[in-house]
């Protein structure tokens, strides 16, 4: 009776003013999805272009070319030369960004409506018509470089997380750092980037989400006229290559000069679009969402063993992992922070979840849906991430009765599958002379 | 915190400044741009939605705005209460803020939080510089058995001693993990370095040496002598109706003011520092790949009429990505993966900063080049396609801050702690527009600091040492050394 009560409460206050109905779509004839939304709540609207390529696609000697090629995007064009993407959509009142992950890069410009002719242009000269300027790769090598060592410098995090990953995968591609390594960076060649932009940068591999004070047939005569001529290219090579089966725990450790140790557990699971996705999203939630979550109320607040704890579960096309990460409070030794953290699961393996616990989290996943629906930049990053990890933006609308339907017996169930010691990958970083 | 899978391209800032909503507006570049930006592009002008605001008998500020795009409410409350009040016991106010949270005469910490956790609601207390903000969100419908709780959290914490000392040791660890990001901490540096024993140097974090020695009974003094209800703002923000909401705050507070009116005062003028010189603060932290820096000095204060020029100004010079420190800094040579600038406003102060972080070995470079573009913006100006661009990008990117209702309540409360009316947002394109070459030439005179320039520095002091002392008289400290 409960879960046909939490069924109806989903159901009835989901998006109150965004309906599955109220967004289009279309295809182009070179193979390029639309997706569009009106909102008209501010005189602004964004453009998200979603390509399938991230490092999951690279291999020694080209690792990190995913993202510094999302950084060459911003370096020139036919029509649009060097520095003239950035000046022209901020002197139309624009501005951009972009993000690339193990598995998509994606562009995100954000304008007044008075703008979208313009962002229109731009985005489809530089998909067309990239140009590869020698002294710009020379001087971006810089920059990322600076990125790479900034995101070190600032955070010991960044190092542990590099060498767990790194660890956890041998064979599959998600064993690269989406930074690259120094060395790669350093040294991949203008042909690797044109090779990689010919393969990748095709209409076919990308996904356009609109949202905003536009209307649909703006957009789409828009589209047609910008986008629609661009050729199509090859049809990028599939990731075949399947992650062999874990049998055995694995240990990493890495030396640096921080007050307290860092752990780090990761645990293989399924790809985003598996049925187990909505089981573990709860339960990454019942661990580390709120204060009384289980490993901040015990680990943090009563036990007092960690300053910090939290968890990873990100959307991948393949199967990825799970991550828990924890800094040890003052005296306390990371191995002692990993038992703990080890027992906390066992602890839900052995003895499941309360209803109360999984009520909260559902309730919880309702908030984080109102909060991303608030805003126009919530709203395309969130279709497009539907559209491209789950398969089809539609789930974002059915995503509530799915988690709805998650018993407690489920939570258990993939708890037990997938936080085994023999698919587990721990990492420890700490000071050189803890360790002597 | 969640891990950076993702790397982006140009997403960085420095954390814990203080409170500053004007840093949100940037704007950018330079050099000749095509015809079509010649023109200021015309945006349909952002107003300030319609809200109801009151001052109720016993003092307390209260506003009300509906908005009912999701069934959500979001109310922030304001005191007074933030660093500069901190007296001799350094990150006092902030512990209040924080410690609200750890139990109420009704509530104990444990239910306070299953409460909102159980919801999905959120609550949040912190302490900035200047001012005290607890904020909670919920959905309409959780409305009754939120509030009691908000309310009782802003007037009746508890400070329980036992959650008092879970806390502290807390903070202690954090403390000492927080320097192992220069990133996070030169901004408290930055602001001691400049503002010196000014209320404004104090450090909103505290010291290790100074959370050892706060214990409760401090805590209790603070919360008695700042958080008074005749000096509450409060903004409601979201799906509601006023009319209800106004009886139902009301009925929640005492209806007439305490008979404790005193006044408190602090003098934010004592000891404010003259710039003579060029002086470096350079902070040796040992196994430093990369030196992260700040130059600069004093800003202006929030009630400076010129407020929205000199973002405008900003917007060119280091608030955008084409901005010139960016375009010099990043795009021309590569040294870096980001250099901005940043007027931070106070009540009655303000900073002005440059700031990058750039390899070890590219140190002095990196400087060099960041003062000659701010020399550049003194002796060259700006010019009519550079300033129109800057206009149309701040009034472009302006909409989307004030987009949720969180932001709004944001926005109202920071208007009432800082005495900003409703023409902050509604003329803001208006000054904007009317901002001409030689006035934008005056603010750059005025307001961008030209010589004296205050510099620190985090970084392996053994490699940039020797080099700096050009830039002024160093004063060398380890970054592990007690405070800032």
């Amino acid at each position: 009776m409960k879960q046909l009560i939490i069924f109806l409460f989903f159901t009835v206050t989901i998006l109150p003013q965004t309906r599955v109905e109220d967004i289009s779509t279309f295809t182009l004839k070179n193979g390029m999805k639309i997706i569009v939304l009106e909102d008209h709540s501010i005189p602004n609207a964004n453009m998200y272009l979603f390509w399938k390529v991230g490092s999951r696609n690279e291999y020694p000697g080209i690792t990190g070319l995913s993202h510094f090629f999302e950084h060459m995007m911003f370096n020139g064009s036919k029509k649009y030369g060097p520095k003239m993407f950035d000046r022209t959509m901020e002197a139309n009142g624009g501005a951009n960004n972009a993000y690339t992950s193990e598995n998509v890069t994606v562009y995100t410009d954000w304008f007044p409506t008075s703008a979208l002719d313009v962002i229109f242009d731009l985005e489809a000269d530089r998909i067309a018509n990239l140009e590869f300027d020698d002294k710009m790769i020379e001087s971006e090598r810089g920059v990322v470089l600076s990125e790479r060592s900034t995101g070190l410098e600032n955070n010991p995090l960044w190092q542990l997380w590099e060498q767990v990953q790194g660890a956890a995968f041998f064979a599959h591609p998600y064993s690269i750092p989406v930074i690259g390594y120094e060395s790669d960076i350093k040294n991949w060649t203008k042909k690797d980037l044109q090779t990689y932009f010919a393969t990748y940068y095709s209409p076919g591999n990308c996904v356009v989400v609109i949202v905003g004070d536009v209307t649909v047939n703006e957009v789409r005569s828009l589209s047609e006229k910008y986008f629609e001529p661009i050729a199509v290219g090859p049809s990028p090579r599939k990731i075949h290559t399947v992650e062999p089966e874990q049998d055995g725990e694995r240990r990493v450790e890495v030396k640096r000069d921080v007050p307290s140790p860092y752990v780090m557990l990761a645990h293989h699971v399924p790809q985003t679009n598996s049925e187990d996705y909505y089981a573990l999203s709860l339960l990454e939630s019942i661990l580390t969402s709120g204060k009384t979550s289980r490993l901040y109320s015990s680990l943090i607040d009563e036990r007092q063993l960690a300053i910090e704890v939290s968890t990873d579960y990100s959307y991948a096309f393949d199967p990825f992992i799970f991550t828990i990460y924890g800094i040890c409070s003052k005296d306390i030794t990371p191995a002692h922070l990993e038992a703990a953290i080890i027992a906390e699961l066992d602890k839900v393996i052995k003895e499941g979840v309360t209803g109360e616990e999984l009520q909260k989290v559902k309730n919880q996943k309702l908030m984080e849906f109102y909060h991303t629906m608030e805003t126009i930049n919530g709203k395309a990053n969130t279709i497009g991430t539907y559209e491209l990890f789950f398969g089809d933006y539609k789930k974002l609308f059915s995503a509530p009765q799915d988690f709805a339907k998650v018993t407690a017996e489920d939570i258990q169930r993939v708890a037990a599958k997938y936080f085994t010691k023999k698919n587990r990958t721990v990492g420890i970083l700490m000071a050189e002379e803890e360790t002597q | 915190m969640k891990r950076s899978t993702a790397t982006t391209r140009r997403i960085w800032m420095y954390e814990c400044m203080g409170v500053c909503f004007l840093t949100i507006i940037q704007a950018f570049s330079h050099t000749i741009i095509l015809s079509l930006v010649f023109c200021s592009t015309l945006f349909a002008q952002f107003q300030l939605p319609k809200y109801e605001n009151y001052i109720l008998e016993n003092g307390l500020t209260l506003y009300l705005m509906e908005q009912h795009e999701v069934p959500l409410i979001y109310i922030s409350a304001i005191f007074p209460a933030g660093a500069v009040w901190d007296e001799s016991k350094s990150g006092l106010a902030a512990f209040t803020a924080d410690a609200l949270l750890l139990g109420t005469k009704n509530y104990t910490k444990k239910q306070i939080e299953e409460t909102f956790d159980f919801l999905g609601a959120s609550i949040s207390s912190y302490a900035g510089k200047e001012t005290a903000e607890i904020t909670i969100s919920f959905k309409k419908s959780d409305l009754e058995k939120v509030l009691p709780i908000f309310i009782d959290v802003i007037t009746n914490p508890t400070f329980p001693q036992e959650e008092f000392d879970k806390r502290k040791k807390r903070w202690l660890a954090e403390l000492e993990q927080a320097k192992e990001s220069p990133r996070r901490v030169i901004g408290s540096y930055f602001d001691k370095f400049i503002f010196g024993s000014n209320v404004y140097g104090n450090a909103v974090s505290g010291s290790q040496s100074s959370i050892k020695d706060l214990n409760r009974e401090d805590l209790q003094g603070f919360f008695g002598m700042h958080y008074r209800i005749s000096k509450l703002g409060i903004a409601v923000v979201g799906d509601f109706s006023a009319g209800e909401m106004k009886n139902k705050i009301e009925s929640m507070f005492p209806r007439t003011p305490s008979l404790d009116q005193l006044n408190l005062t602090i003098d934010v003028n004592k000891d404010i520092k003259r710039f003579e010189k060029s002086n470096v603060l350079l902070l040796d932290k040992d196994d430093s790949r990369e030196t992260t820096f700040l130059i600069g000095g004093y800003g202006v204060s929030w009630n400076n009429k010129d407020i929205t020029q000199i973002q405008v100004i900003n917007t060119i010079f280091g608030g955008r990505f084409t901005s010139w420190l960016n375009d010099e800094l990043r795009v021309n040579t590569g040294l870096t993966y980001g250099a901005r600038s940043r007027f931070t406003n106070y009540k009655n102060a303000g900073t002005f900063y440059i700031s990058s972080f750039t390899a070890n070995k590219t140190t002095i470079e990196a400087i060099d080049l960041a003062l000659e573009v701010l020399d550049r913006l003194h002796t060259e100006g700006v010019d009519e396609a550079t300033l129109t661009s800057a206009k149309n990008y701040i009034k472009g990117q302006f909409p989307p801050r004030y987009e949720t209702s969180g932001e709004l309540a944001d926005l109202l409360t920071t208007m009432y702690f800082y005495g900003l009316d409703d023409s902050y947002i509604n003329d803001f394109e208006k000054n904007v527009d009317e901002m001409t070459i030689e006035r934008a030439n005056e603010i750059i005179t005025k307001y961008f600091p030209k010589e004296n320039l205050q510099f620190v520095l985090i970084g392996k002091a053994d490699e940039i040492r020797d080099k700096i002392k050009k830039y002024g008289e160093v004063t060398e400290k380890k970054i592990t050394d007690d405070g800032f």
